[in-house]
């Protein structure tokens, strides 16, 4: 039986075969990934994808054999979901499964070790990829074999990573290092550019040959580090003289972000393939629970967490907006109040910062937006009155 | 198992759990227990390298020898430091050839340069009072066009390029000229003009000013020691600029020429017409365009291989599969000559990592260094002696002599192997045979024994040769296919004039190895020979019969000395190349293990990823989910249950469905269990978790959630849109 969707792949169409099957096949690498990057655009562009991604998937199908399942038609909401109080309680207490063979496969990646630091040594960076949480791996392999170089590390699958502040204490360890006096000192270090911070980093002579700082990024495909040019920053900075990187990735196409100089010359990758099946526990701390999902309510704790991973900013720009719907229940915040009281308080400098405020809020469901009956698209947090208070009590 | 679990805890200190939300953090300083064992270790840095690589040995004992064998950190050490000579010898080898490979286009450019600026200088220097203004000076009607090159790097990848033009850098900077250096990046419509320039002062003084103005770099030119030399300012990827912004730098500079003469280099990728089709005709307009032909990749590949493999053949050799693997990673996938080096680099740690006796190879080397002479034997069997192993072995004394003996066989069988490749090579250059394939056909250990058992059939049939309709289907390298054939086919159609040049560059080649250049003597002799007597009847013939009959003795003739030529090939094949592998040991300088290369070099995340899900209990091994086969149990993990779920979906999976089938599994375990009879007395609160039919949908309910956003972590779906709430997609499909 022919796939019902085989028909669109062998289409006429007006563009040539070659560049449709091209189109196909980038549509499908970067489907997932150019959304992830970027974030602010996603609801706007996803209709218009949505038809161009159908083909490219068609594509692939179409030679899978088994795949000629009927569309179903039933709905989560069929589903007879717990409480999500009771939801959330109950992934706290998931039964581990596997737990000594997982811990059996842990110890024998220890046998790797000494080659992950000659690697390290010899100037390469470690890239661990493979199923499962490998955050407690690598921050086991550091504190175990690298205790003779300082280690710093960036929690990558974090919403937000201040790179500068990274640097900075890169800087630090670096200088501890040069005992000599450097013109470079703390302070200064504070008001340099990422640039600049690079560029001491790069060329920052230190006597000993052998003396490395090791970055360790978990999940260098994280949220935080998403964008291109945070990645390029990373790059430059694998590629001092004096930093070494050990990173995990997570996402399949993770590798996408770097193209060959970054990824052969600059980072100088050298790939382990290390599945620990260990669960990504704090990984996963903010995504939505998927059957929570179409509730009306995200959990006072959820949303707490997301507030206090922002920047004081960001979380008094929800309190403005929190306030307003506790004083106005029934009804939505236009942005542009909102706008006009941040500035007031000298929140936020310009509708821009604002608007990158209110896209990380609505990545997590913080904030949505519904139309006022006068035509004007208003903010709103989709929590109850208590939970809001709550939250509020919780970050102040 | 139980004695392992302690250990997994312990991966997971309870400290760090606040750390989990910190966006980084210190996890320990260098320990100064550390440094100081660095520093002991080390010794005086410039001498650090002959010092400790000799030192082990002598410092220790026998009986302290065994304890230096487990040392983990000595051992590190050693690794380090031999792989460290071991890689600077081929990193130098191969920045010498591509050096020289670039010296001659170089060259051409730096003229190039000169002239331009010669050229400009004749415009006259601006006044003082001029130069310091804050415009242009425009003395001309017709505006001053900027001198640019357009460097062609026939190659695809911008990689390589950037190594390329570094080195064009430094070279122009020691002739004397100001050197800046941009990318792409720096075009981009995000920086804008300003971001142009402000790089652009960066590069040329050194420190970023605010605002950035040409003007500042106009006053800076113009103090004396900089005026007398050239402004060059190289972009090696013309093609990945944004042409607005460049059109617009482009224009500025134009405007400032009398200035600011700055001569611009251009890395083009695709094609002379690159620039046309970025520049708009009035930004072409103010370009003076030059051009100027980097070497291929391929022919660049090369001359590595030929350096690194072939000329310096003992430093560091790989097997035929790793040759294999690399060779079809830049033909098929990569096709830079970056990720060859970088490949080339992991193989070598790949080497000193897992090959014990790679170790004696960097010893020998620093001492063979000091000698200045080539790797010896005697230096090699020398430290072979102070092997721990070898110490405490008793018979070490018999087996010396032959140890000795295989040692120096060795490395004249590689001498003779290098030698016989570059006359291939040689030859090659005729056919147009790639070294890199020449390079991976000699290594090939299953060619080698049929060549030579082809031969001995030959030598049986020897007598009725003459018979034969094709005299040169009696050598076994005429039937054995691939490069080494390709290439004796051609030597057979070599005219006369040609096969006197390949015969006088082979006697340039085999000129130390007195075996082969012995016969290459004879073969001189018998094709002079030939020459001789053909000449000699060519004259009678001409005088005598006329010039058609001549000729065909003459191609007769001149096809024997093809003949002789093949021969000698064959008999060079025949005899000396022997591949490494087959030789004892090979193992010190050669690396072989190509699975291992292959996963660390070229990670396939999206593939196992996908390879973990599905078999896991091939990664896990245990004993209760490997035995069903295919079919799904609830004691595999959760995530797998659900991606080998989703595999029976399209692109969209049902949440309903998927969630049903899931419960449908994880439901199996309980209702089996339920039904045996004697229960394994459960603690109380394994009983208080599975008390209610409720809390048990909570729990599975929750499973199913974590399932779903470990998928997503690893990007396998994607989650509901708005359009179909209902549905996650699938984005990965096949393995």
């Amino acid at each position: 039986m022919l796939h019902p969707h085989r028909s669109i792949v062998v289409a006429p169409s007006p563009e040539n075969p070659e560049s449709i099957f091209n189109k196909f096949v980038l549509n499908f690498i970067f489907e997932d990934f150019s959304k992830m990057k970027n974030n602010e655009h996603w609801e706007e562009e996803e209709e218009d994808e949505e038809e161009d991604l159908e083909f490219s998937r068609n594509y692939f199908l179409a030679k899978e054999v088994q795949s000629s399942v009927k569309k179903s038609k039933r709905k989560i909401t069929d589903i007879d979901v717990v409480d999500e109080q009771e939801l959330r309680e109950a992934a706290l207490h998931i039964q581990p499964k596997h737990e000594n063979e997982i811990a059996r496969l842990m110890d024998s990646y220890t046998a790797m070790y000494p080659e992950w630091l000659l690697s390290l040594s010899c100037g390469f960076a470690l890239l661990m990829y493979g199923f499962g949480s490998k955050k407690a791996l690598i921050e086991d392999f550091a504190s175990k074999t690298l205790t003779e170089y300082s280690v710093v590390v960036i929690n990558g699958y974090l919403q937000t990573i201040n790179l500068k502040q990274v640097l900075i204490t890169l800087a630090e360890l670096l200088c501890d290092q040069v005992k000599a006096k450097r013109r470079v000192s703390g302070r200064q270090l504070n008001s340099q550019s990422i640039e600049d911070l690079l560029t001491f980093l790069y060329e920052v002579e230190v006597e000993d040959k052998d003396f490395f700082v090791c970055v360790v990024i978990h999940n260098i495909d994280g949220p935080g580090l998403r964008d291109s040019e945070t990645q390029q920053f990373l790059a430059r900075l694998a590629s001092c003289t004096h930093i070494r990187m050990v990173a995990s990735i997570d996402h399949v196409n993770a590798p996408l972000f770097w193209d060959k100089n970054m990824a052969h010359t600059q980072f100088n990758w050298c790939w382990y393939h290390v599945p620990t099946f260990a669960p990504y526990k704090v990984e996963g701390m903010f995504y939505p629970l998927i059957l929570a999902h179409g509730s009306a309510s995200q959990s006072v704790k959820t949303a707490s967490i997301v507030l206090q991973s922002l920047t004081p900013n960001a979380q008094s720009v929800f309190k403005v907006l929190a306030e307003y719907q506790l004083s106005h229940p029934d009804e939505g915040m236009p942005i542009s109040d909102l706008y006009s009281v941040c500035r007031e308080r000298f929140l936020v400098s310009s509708q821009v910062t604002l608007n990158s405020h209110l896209t990380e809020f609505k990545d997590h469901e913080l904030v949505k937006t519904k139309r006022h009956s006068d035509g004007q698209d208003c903010l709103y947090i989709p929590l109850t009155t208590e939970a809001l208070q709550k939250v509020l009590l919780e970050i102040s | 198992m139980a004695a392992s679990s302690p250990s997994n805890s312990s991966l997971q200190p309870l400290s760090t759990a606040e750390n989990d939300l910190q966006p980084f953090f210190v996890l320990h300083k260098a320990s100064h227990h550390g440094k100081d064992r660095t520093s002991a270790g080390q010794g005086k840095p410039r001498k650090r390298n002959k010092l400790s690589l000799r030192s082990p040995q002598s410092a220790n004992n026998p009986e302290g020898s065994s304890a230096e064998e487990c040392d983990p950190h000595l051992c590190q050490k050693t690794q380090i430091e031999a792989f460290d000579i071991v890689w600077a010898k081929i990193e130098s080898t191969i920045k010498d050839v591509l050096r020289d490979l670039n010296a001659s286009v170089f060259n051409n450019i730096q003229q190039w340069v000169m002239e331009c600026f010669n050229t400009t200088r004749l415009v006259g220097e601006p006044s003082i009072a001029e130069a310091t203004r804050s415009f242009p000076v425009l003395n001309n009607t017709t505006p001053l066009k900027v001198y640019s090159a357009l460097v062609i790097t026939r190659n695809i990848e911008f990689v390589d390029d950037i190594m390329t033009f570094e080195e064009l850098g430094l070279f122009l900077k020691s002739h004397g000229c100001h050197v800046a250096m941009l990318s792409s990046m720096e075009f981009s419509l995000k920086n804008g003009i300003a971001g142009c320039l402000k790089a652009l002062l960066r590069e040329f003084l050194g420190s970023s000013f605010d605002p950035s103005d040409i003007q500042t770099l106009a006053s800076w030119y113009r103090e004396q020691d900089n005026y007398n030399k050239p402004l060059v300012l190289m972009i090696n990827d013309l093609e990945r600029c944004c042409g607005s912004v460049l059109t617009e730098f482009i224009l500025m500079l134009s405007e400032w020429v009398v200035k600011v003469p700055i001569i611009l280099i251009f890395g083009v990728a695709t094609t002379v017409d690159a620039p046309r089709n970025i520049f708009p005709s009035h930004a072409l307009e103010c370009l003076c365009p030059s051009m100027f032909m980097l070497v291929t990749p391929a022919e660049r590949m090369d001359a590595i291989v030929e350096a690194v493999f072939i000329k310096h053949c003992t430093t560091f050799n790989i097997g035929h599969k790793v040759a294999q693997l690399l060779r079809n990673y830049f033909i098929n996938q990569d096709g830079t000559i970056t990720s060859f080096i970088r490949a080339l680099k992991v193989a070598c740690l790949l080497h000193f990592s897992t090959e014990p006796l790679s170790l004696i190879q960097g010893r020998v080397i620093v001492e063979d260094e000091v000698r200045n002479s080539g790797l010896s034997p005697e230096t090699m069997l020398k430290y072979l002696e102070e092997l721990p192993s070898y110490a405490r072995n008793e018979e070490v004394d018999q087996t010396k002599k032959s140890m000795a003996e295989g040692l120096s066989e060795l490395l004249t069988v590689q001498k003779l192997w290098s030698t016989v490749v570059l006359c291939l090579y040689e030859a090659g250059k005729y056919s147009g045979v790639r070294l890199l394939d020449l390079f991976c056909e000699a290594l090939n250990q299953v060619l080698y024994p049929s060549r030579d058992s082809v031969c001995s059939k030959r030598d049986e049939k020897d007598h009725g040769l003459s018979s034969t309709n094709d005299p040169c289907q009696q050598y076994s390298i005429m039937q054995s296919g691939g490069s080494i054939c390709q290439i004796v086919r051609k030597v057979r159609d070599l005219p006369s004039g040609k096969l006197d040049q390949l015969i006088e560059s082979w006697e340039e080649l085999t000129v130390d190895i007195s075996e082969i250049h012995e016969k290459l003597k004879i073969l001189q002799s018998s094709v002079r020979c030939k020459d001789g007597k053909s000449s000699r009847r060519n004259s009678k013939d001409i005088s005598k019969r006329g010039v058609s009959k001549g000729s065909i003795h003459n191609d007769k003739d001149s096809r024997m000395s093809n003949l002789h030529a093949i021969a000698f090939l064959d008999d060079l094949v025949r005899n000396y190349l022997r591949p490494i592998e087959g030789i004892p040991f090979h193992e010190i300088f050669c690396f072989k293990n190509v699975e291992k290369l292959q996963l660390v070099l070229i990670g396939d995340p999206r593939r196992r990823i996908q390879v973990d899900l599905l078999e896991f209990h091939n990664i896990l091994h245990c004993s209760c989910c490997n035995k069903s086969g295919k079919a799904l149990l609830p004691s595999m993990h959760d995530s797998s249950i659900m991606y080998s779920l989703a595999q029976e979906h399209g692109d969209l999976i049902n949440l309903h469905d998927w969630f049903q089938s899931f419960r449908t599994i994880v439901l199996q375990h309980t209702n089996k269990r339920k039904q045996k009879p004697k229960q394994t007395p459960l603690p109380k609160k394994r009983k208080d978790m599975s008390g209610s039919e409720d809390q048990n949908d909570a729990s599975i309910q929750a499973r199913f959630c974590r399932g779903v956003t470990e998928l997503q972590i690893t990007g396998l779906v994607r989650m509901p849109s708005k359009r179909r709430p209902d549905f996650v997609q699938r984005i990965a499909f096949g393995i």
